[in-house]
């Protein structure tokens, strides 16, 4: 009895596994909650819509096609040897770079809704802004490390060395993004830029300090002019113009209302019935909240928060191993995924204004959805490295 | 893993020479701070969906939560056979709303792939859009262009467009398919209900109309209006943005239908009724008449007519002095046909018997300063002879006899100054004064039907004493299953005793011979009232009327007929009145299958050269 007891025992004891497991679930579940809302929050708009050719699952079948690319590119992803990535870093950025360049020249950028953020390739579109995330993990991963000598310096020396070119890079890609403009795409690269530098070592009291001249500078503007403060809160009171500016923020809340505690069904939202405009991508989660209420809402947080832990968790690991760079690469993506994951429900609940920032893995879009899977790919591979190391392996 | 990290530092350069310090404490800072963003998120969620639901839940019912009202569909009015005389017929109304459109420049047209991108934005719609719409619909383009650009000054003092503009209303479902082929943004069709009266003009007076909105507006479409209309049901539904409905999220209150409405009329016999009598008022020129046809044994109204009449289907505008239903509103001084009630309440009261025989002297008789005359004196008569040559001294003899009081409550017994409680809207319940106040040259007139005001409707309901055993049963519009019980008035006898008197003034000798049927014996009594024009009563003007039961052996049907204003030549009852009644009895008695009571041979008109009996009262 107790042989069979301590049998069972040793056979559950876990056995480290040569990836992830965990962190692959969690995604996949991402991915699949992702599928069957896209669908859900489309099918009623594109059942009316002439462009779709009135077809309900035309969404559906466009994403489940990203979503097939997205794990072929997270999987080619896997098998790159981080080596090649990190080699590769500066380069991918230049040509991101460029990309954000085209997407501004008329005739190759495409147009859609007054913003410029679509390249033509042939049969699909790429939004170079959402690869770039990507590439400024890497690259301030790898300025991160390169600049390790400046970095707790002086506070003069760290600042010229080291935020300062930082700061004028991040310019050059940020002006090209607010050209487009990508407001959301923006704000998402600087914080994955300035994250990268702070968890590099770079001097705490100088964060402070840009902090501290944000607030004041936030303030000052506002004291100044009272009507810039009615604009840049607006947002928080969507019911003064409920049927102009805050048409979509008010629906979107709605939403969440109508789902309670656990939603009124799957398939069975009001809102996504053309009332709530973009509800298969930036709103996702407003159909999410509708239809399956504050349960689905915490699912898919805990999901977020999770996959936010284990590539912090990764990066930890990856600092033990002396692999800073993948560590850095690691937590950027985390920082990356989780904060562009809270900018987009923030806005569905009314925290802050309308970005035009998607849900990563789970909302409707082509480049974003590879972009996020090639960066889970490279997270998988970090891990998979580390573990490959622990055992005594060589990567 | 050190020789590493060196190989790849020397490989590329001393630049990643030195190692960077990742500090735990930043790794856990930077992981919190997200964790704690994320539980921010949870937060205003748990705020949103558990806190803050009622509000948002009530936004959202304000936005597509929508109660309809479930229209009942209109009870149909049917005849007491079942015929149809009013029935509710689907069709379609086009409609748009000019506060969200906009005309084009004269020549311009609206893009071929255009659509409407926002809730908010206008249509655009070219003029020759607006041209064609017309056209099909038959009205004017400038007209309704006009429509489609007033303006007018909202509470805020905005001049605003109208939200909502019926184009044209009641068109057949074809023609509203025409006008939605037109693809002109923003016009719409919307069903509605018709009324429509297979009878038409026949019917008018009896069935009513109702206006464009399904509302009585005459008639009995007036009068049983909440019956038939029924009750409206709702029904709280979620709609989506184009407007089509999600689902029901309250239980659907079925509207009450409205209930079928069965008269008593009897269309065949109003056809009858009214062909008649139209024709009667037609060739005397007459300024009107009505007809009423009773049934003598339940005082169901079989059939009701006016003339001049309308057409309820139209939608012109109605002469409201065709409109007058003259046979319920309209009183008019009775006349002769009066004496057969005088006669019954002499007779009932004992006074006299039909063999009686009263002097009428020289055919005047003056009372106070005023003198009573017989066109036609008949001297010493009985009282069967005084009905038959309608003397009216010897109405006013017999009249005379009877207290002031005895004859005011008599008068009142058959319903005159009595309300018929039909319904109707304008009926009216006749004109008896207070007994205390009549002096006797009045009680004298009354007689002969002067100083008494009545309807046709009174009268036929006042003859029914006549008919069966001297009772008189509320008149009444709905078939009855058994006949209410009525009043009795008069003695059976004495009802058969003036039975026999009416017989003998259709007979030659009688002042309305034309009043006769071939196969069926009837009675009647014929008046001839002059016109109270201005107080003073006219010369010319004359209501010809006639009164009468058939067959008389067992009577079965009851007309009245009253001819307003006849030509001078046809002044008489007798002559414009009663062979409306002959007319109307042949096919009505034929119609019910009343069996015959006299050989085919019957009719026995005067001989030639032998001038009728006419009366002048």
């Amino acid at each position: 009895m107790r042989q069979i007891f301590y049998q069972a025992m040793s056979r559950m004891k876990p056995t480290m596994s040569s990836y992830d497991q965990a962190l692959f679930w969690c995604v996949t579940l991402l991915l699949s909650i992702g599928l069957v809302m896209v669908y859900s929050a489309s099918i009623a708009m594109a059942e009316v819509d002439k462009d779709t050719g009135f077809r309900s699952y035309y969404f559906l079948q466009r994403h489940a096609v990203f979503l097939l690319v997205g794990v072929l590119a997270a999987v080619a992803a896997f098998n790159v040897s981080t080596e090649k990535w990190r080699l590769w870093a500066p380069s991918l950025f230049i040509i991101g770079t460029v990309l954000l360049v085209l997407v501004l020249i008329p005739g190759i950028g495409r147009e859609v809704n007054g913003s410029r953020r679509w390249l033509s390739l042939f049969v699909i579109n790429l939004q170079p802004s959402e690869l770039m995330k990507f590439f400024v993990v890497l690259y301030a991963a790898d300025y991160t490390v390169r600049k390790a000598h400046s970095m707790d310096a002086k506070l003069g020396e760290s600042i010229s060395k080291v935020l300062f070119p930082m700061a004028l890079v991040m310019a050059v890609v940020g002006a090209l993004l607010l050209l487009e403009p990508d407001f959301g795409a923006f704000t998402v690269i600087t914080v994955i830029a300035m994250g990268a530098l702070f968890l590099g070592g770079f001097n705490w009291r100088v964060f402070l300090g840009l902090i501290a001249i944000l607030g004041v500078a936030f303030v000052g503007l506002i004291a100044s002019s009272p009507y810039r403060l009615a604009r840049v809160l607006g947002f928080l009171d969507p019911w003064q113009d409920p049927y102009g500016k805050g048409y979509q923020l008010s629906h979107s809340l709605i939403a969440f209302g109508r789902g309670e505690w656990h939603g009124v069904g799957l398939g069975a939202s009001v809102e996504k019935l053309s009332y709530l405009p973009e509800a298969h991508t930036d709103f996702l989660m407003a159909i999410i909240a509708e239809e399956f209420g504050f349960a689905g809402i915490a699912v898919v947080i805990c999901l977020f928060m999770f996959l936010v832990f284990r590539a912090f968790a990764i990066g930890v690991q990856a600092t033990k191993l002396e692999r800073h760079w993948h560590a850095l690469v690691a937590q950027g993506v985390g920082i990356w995924i989780g904060f562009q994951s809270f900018i987009n429900m923030g806005v569905n609940m009314g925290l802050m204004p309308t970005k035009g920032l998607t849900l990563p893995l789970l909302s409707f879009g082509g480049s974003g959805i590879v972009a996020n899977m090639i960066a889970i790919g490279v997270l998988m591979r970090i891990d998979y490295e580390n573990r490959q190391l622990i055992r005594g392996y060589r990567v | 893993m050190i020789r590493h990290a060196r190989a790849i530092a020397g490989r590329r350069s001393d630049k990643y020479a030195v190692k960077p310090r990742l500090e735990r404490w930043r790794v856990w800072f930077v992981l919190s701070c997200l964790l704690g963003l994320f539980i921010v998120l949870l937060g205003r969620s748990l705020y949103l969906q558990a806190w803050n639901e009622d509000f948002l839940q009530n936004q959202g019912d304000a936005r597509y939560r929508r109660t309809l009202k479930l229209e009942p569909n209109r009870g149909v009015i049917t005849d007491r056979n079942g015929e149809p005389l009013a029935i509710s017929t689907p069709v379609q109304s086009i409609w748009l709303s000019p506060r969200s459109m906009q005309v084009l420049p004269i020549g311009q047209n609206r893009p071929k792939d255009w659509k409407q991108a926002t809730e908010d934005e206008l249509v655009p719609i070219s003029v020759d859009e607006v041209k064609k719409l017309a056209a099909m619909l038959a009205i004017s383009s400038d007209e309704l262009l006009k429509k489609l650009n007033t303006t007018r000054k909202n509470k805020q003092g905005e001049e605003v467009k109208s939200d909502f503009l019926w184009v044209k209303r009641h068109i057949s479902p074809a023609d509203a398919k025409r006008v939605l082929a037109l693809n002109v943004p923003g016009v719409y069709s919307q069903t509605e209900y018709r009324r429509y009266y297979p009878a038409g003009e026949v019917m008018a007076h009896v069935v009513g109309f109702t206006n464009l909105d399904g509302k009585g507006q005459e008639g009995f479409e007036l009068t049983k209006d909440a019956m038939l209309a029924g009750k409206p049901g709702s029904r709280t539904v979620i709609r989506d943005r184009r407007g089509y409905i999600v689902e029901d999220v309250s239980t659907i209150v079925p509207p009450q239908e409205g209930q079928t409405l069965q008269l008593s009329i009897d269309r065949r016999i109003q056809y009858l009724a009214y062909r008649e009598l139209k024709a009667a008022v037609d060739n005397s020129q007459a300024a009107g008449g009505a007809i009423v046809v009773l049934d003598a044994r339940t005082g169901e109204v079989l059939a009701m007519a006016n003339a001049p009449s309308y057409n309820p289907n139209s939608r012109a505008k109605i002469d409201p002095a065709h409109k007058r239903n003259r046979a319920l509103t309209d009183l008019y001084e009775p006349g002769s046909t009066m004496k057969a009630i005088t006669v019954a309440m002499a007779l009932n009261a004992g006074k006299v018997k039909p063999s009686t025989v009263i002097q009428t002297g020289g055919g005047t008789m003056t009372i106070g300063p005023a003198t009573i005359r017989d066109d036609h004196p008949v001297g010493a008569a009985t009282v069967e002879h005084i009905m038959q040559k309608s003397s009216n001294v010897g109405a006013v003899k017999m009249a005379l006899m009877m207290e002031r009081e005895e004859m005011s409550n008599f008068f009142h017994d058959i319903g005159f100054g009595e309300k018929l409680n039909t319904g109707f809207p304008g009926e009216s319940p006749g004109r008896v004064r207070p007994w205390k106040n009549w002096r006797p040259i009045e009680q004298a007139t009354m007689s002969y039907g002067y100083g008494v005001s009545v309807s046709v409707m009174q009268m036929a309901r006042a003859y029914q004493i006549f008919a069966g055993n001297g009772e008189v049963h509320p008149v009444t519009f709905t078939k009855l299953v058994a006949p209410a019980p009525g009043k009795q008035v008069i003695s059976a006898e004495t009802a058969a005793q003036v039975r026999k008197m009416l017989e003998m003034v259709t007979l030659p000798g009688g002042t309305a011979t034309r009043a006769q049927v071939v196969g069926y014996r009837v009675g009647g009594k014929t008046g001839t009232a002059k016109k109270l024009v201005n107080g003073v009563y006219s010369d010319t003007a004359r209501v010809g009327s006639f009164v009468g039961l058939a067959p008389i052996s067992n009577p079965r049907l009851i007309v009245a007929v009253m001819i307003d204003e006849p030509s001078f030549a046809l002044r008489y009852g007798g002559l414009v009145a009663a062979p409306v009644f002959s007319n109307v009895v042949a096919g009505s008695l034929r119609l019910l299958g009343v069996p015959p009571d006299a050989p085919t041979t019957n009719i026995l008109l005067p001989g030639n050269g032998v001038e009728d009996v006419k009366e002048d009262a």
